[in-house]
């Protein structure tokens, strides 16, 4: 097999012990680090979540107070999606697999991807901490003004949590350039456009819609501290349309920002797990750039009820139809990948499945709102609170864990429980199944979200006791997890490639070493280390 | 398991004495400017669309009552912009013939015109804060150009590390990544003020 080598430029002894770790560049342990510290967020918010179920489980509850509640809610939004989700498939596995799947020995500005880490890390901190000692926000994560001025929001609290996403948005955005230029310029000899593996593809376009989208919520989000602290004027009276444009036109490619690394992931590996190559990698490449564009074409469907002209809103009715057709694409390769595959039903495939399951549902309730008529009937409903939890827990987080379970042997060199594994996965899809699907039908009998109890009578008693036991079965799974993880360290040894995978990152030792690679690969198909299995005879 | 003969695991021994913070191409640099430049763009983007939108729901605009600040200072400023980006561009073309006194004196004048782009608006700076204070129309405003002055700022300082490492001798033809990052800034920051001055002064 051709390969090229290049020296290694010798440096010291790799720092080893806490230093080693605080004082790092290497893309892997600052992706080890992302992955970390979401991973406490997600505790964190899922710990909130709990309390909130609790007090909706039946009518006329106080487990919290209302304003508890409010700042609850506010904060297990804020925290998953900013915290946890994004930090960890773009900081978590974009950090750690990109270079290894592209044949490069870092990211092109390590020192600023160490930056953007700690900024990141940083301003979760902060958030998390004003949160702690009572400088709370409770105007919902999408922060909507009025909620959210001086008037409504009078403390601190809310500037808090303003100037945490901000600096959030600083260290994604400088991620994402770092991104953009590490798949642009450091490919191996030989990865031609079609031979990128399909998670770098969706981390690339990616960070071209980080690029393109957080730096108008930053803008929003400074314009916003400006009004509550120097008296500006720009959303007093009559403007709570612009900050709702602002705000949706980050927040709706955000979603997708959350969903497309999940589906790289997704296309990783059940080809792997398949024995089949991805059907139609054209076209999932295809369909991930133009969900990528399209995702800036939408961002009007959250506001139909907010008085924006009729006919803008037909547009964006259209646009958000559209947009489901090339996520329908995908989900039609991803069968026909499965299909007639001899399947190998580990957690990591399993995960896929549910993956796939779930997300459709979540894209088919999508469908519904993107009609205007159904919308004003379900828009700030719990319909709305069920559908973006289909895409976002059955969609970005079961791509998330079967992405821990996928690649967890590659960054620690152990395999995990499969019985454990499969425990966690059907607690996981069953619980969230007994959670979130309720919620549609709450959502139709016009359960509004946001609201800390309820009257009984209304008919809304049956599905919140349901959805609030599921809740605690979704916890329950994730403490599955958490101890699969301990148990790791008695893990059978992983080897290099214990999946017979498709890609570099499998090439390499697990954990890899600091350079990744001795010798840089040369890439001659889209799936380098099959064409290796085949040339070299089995032993 | 099928062995593959760049897996290297003789590696593992040496592992540990290796680094691997190192691109593998030398182009990295500008291509980052770049992308960077490209979600500066969008902030101002973000800001735009605050003010068409706001001017597109106000009834009078600028609303009753409101003057726009006066245009001779930005026009002064468009002028010295200008004559600043065609020193920066001067400087750079000097460095490519190697000539290093053609980029000194290029980029001296660049950043005395950047500082006096920031004086002339900081004069202005106490009619803003009123102004923004004023309406919706006055905090855009002033929020453009603030954000813009910021970037000349930026933009000045990278000028003098790029003098003072210029007349240490730091660059030539070959080693000039930091001069040529620093005048793509430069242009950048030189575009948005031209369309700050149309859109505030001339659209209004
Ligand atoms: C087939 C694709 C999809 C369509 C057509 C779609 C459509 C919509 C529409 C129309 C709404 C507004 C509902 C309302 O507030 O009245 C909405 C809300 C939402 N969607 Fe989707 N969606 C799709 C996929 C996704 C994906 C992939 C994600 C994230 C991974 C997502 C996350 C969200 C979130 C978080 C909200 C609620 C935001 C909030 O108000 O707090 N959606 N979706
Ligand atoms: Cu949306």
């Amino acid at each position: 097999m051709a390969s090229i080598s290049i020296p290694i430029p010798l440096r010291e002894r790799a720092k080893s012990g806490l230093l080693g770790w605080l004082a790092t560049v290497d893309h892997k342990k600052i992706g080890v680090m992302y992955m970390v510290m979401s991973f406490f967020f997600f505790i964190a918010a899922g710990v909130m979540a709990l309390l909130i179920r609790l007090q909706l489980a039946a009518p006329n509850l106080q487990v919290v107070d209302p304003n508890t509640y409010n700042q609850l809610f506010t904060m297990h939004g804020s925290v998953m999606i900013f915290l946890f989700t994004i930090p960890m498939l773009v900081g978590g596995f974009g950090n750690y697999f990109v270079p290894l799947m592209i044949g490069a020995r870092d990211v092109a500005f390590p020192r600023l991807n160490a930056f953007s880490f700690w900024i990141t890390l940083g301003a979760g901190l902060v958030m998390l901490l004003g949160f702690l000692f009572g400088a709370r926000s409770d105007a919902a994560w999408t922060a909507y003004v009025p909620y959210s001025t001086k008037s409504f929001s009078p403390t601190v609290g809310m500037d808090i949590w303003l100037i945490g996403v901000i600096l959030l948005g600083i260290g994604s955005t400088l991620g994402a350039v770092n991104f953009l230029v590490t798949v642009y310029s450091m490919r191996a000899p030989g990865m031609t456009a079609w031979r990128i593996p399909m998670f770098v593809w969706a981390m690339a376009t990616t960070a071209g819609m980080v690029l393109l989208a957080t730096p108008v919520l930053t803008a929003a989000l400074i314009m916003l501290v400006a009004d509550r602290n120097f008296n500006t004027q720009f959303f007093t009276t009559n403007r709570v349309q612009l900050w709702q444009h602002m705000f949706w036109f980050y927040s709706h490619p955000a979603v997708y920002i959350m969903i497309l690394p999940a589906m790289g992931i997704i296309s990783e590996i059940i080809p792997v797990f398949s024995r089949k190559p991805l059907f139609g990698l054209r076209a999932v490449v295809i369909s991930t750039v133009l969900i990528g564009l399209l995702g800036f074409t939408t961002w009007v469907h959250h506001m139909f009820v907010s008085g924006v002209d009729p006919a803008i809103e037909r547009f964006f009715m259209f646009t958000t139809m559209v947009i489901a057709v090339p996520t329908g694409v995908k989900v039609f390769n991803w069968l026909a990948t499965l299909w007639g595959g001899s399947l190998n039903l580990k957690t990591p495939l399993l995960m896929c499945i549910g993956f796939l399951g779930t997300f459709v549902i979540g894209g088919i309730s999508g469908v519904m709102q993107a009609s205007i008529p159904i919308d004003q009937y379900v828009h700030n409903s719990y319909f709305v609170v069920a559908h973006f939890h289909y895409v976002l827990f059955g969609g970005s987080v079961f791509g998330i864990f079967a992405a821990l379970y996928y690649w967890g042997p590659k960054i620690t060199g152990r395999m995990f429980d499969e019985k454990l594994g499969k425990l966690h996965f059907w607690l996981m899809l069953i619980g969230f199944n007994i959670t979130f699907f309720p919620m549609h039908f709450l959502g139709l009998q016009g359960m509004p979200r946001r609201i800390a109890t309820y009257d009984p009578g209304r008919g809304w008693e049956a599905g919140n006791l349901i959805a609030t036991i599921g809740a605690f079965i979704l916890a329950f799974s994730v403490l599955v997890f958490i101890i699969n993880v301990i148990k790791l360290r008695r893990g059978a040894p992983a080897g290099d490639d214990p999946w017979e995978g498709n890609t570099l990152e499998w090439s390499v030792a697990s954990p890899p070493p600091e350079y990744n690679f001795l010798e840089i690969p040369t890439v001659e198909s889209d799936r380098p280390l099959f064409d290796a299995r085949m040339r070299t005879p089995h032993v | 398991m099928a062995q593959v003969s760049w897996r290297n695991r003789e590696a593992r021994a040496t592992s540990r004495a290796v680094s691997a913070a190192r691109p593998q191409r030398k182009d990295v640099g500008l291509l980052g400017v770049g992308f960077f430049i490209v979600s500066e763009t969008t902030f101002f983007l973000g800001l735009f669309l605050a003010w068409f939108f706001t001017r597109n729901t106000s009834d009078v605009w600028p609303p009753a009552g409101v003057a726009p600040p006066p245009i001779a200072p930005a026009i002064f400023n468009t002028v010295v912009a200008l004559l600043s980006t065609v020193a920066v561009f001067f400087a750079e073309r000097a460095l490519t013939r190697d000539d290093r006194r053609g980029l000194v004196r290029g980029i001296a004048l660049a950043g005395a015109l950047g500082v006096l782009f920031m004086a002339v608006q900081a004069a202005e700076f106490t009619d803003l804060a009123t102004l923004a204070q004023g309406s919706a129309y006055g905090s855009t405003f002033t929020f453009l150009l603030l954000f813009h002055v910021a970037r000349v700022f930026v933009g000045v300082v990278l000028m003098g590390v790029v003098l003072v490492r210029a007349l240490l001798g730091h660059f030539s033809r070959k080693r000039r990544l930091l001069v040529q990052a620093t005048a793509m800034y430069w242009y950048f920051i030189t575009g948005v003020w031209l369309v700050v001055f149309a859109v505030l002064y001339l659209i209004g």
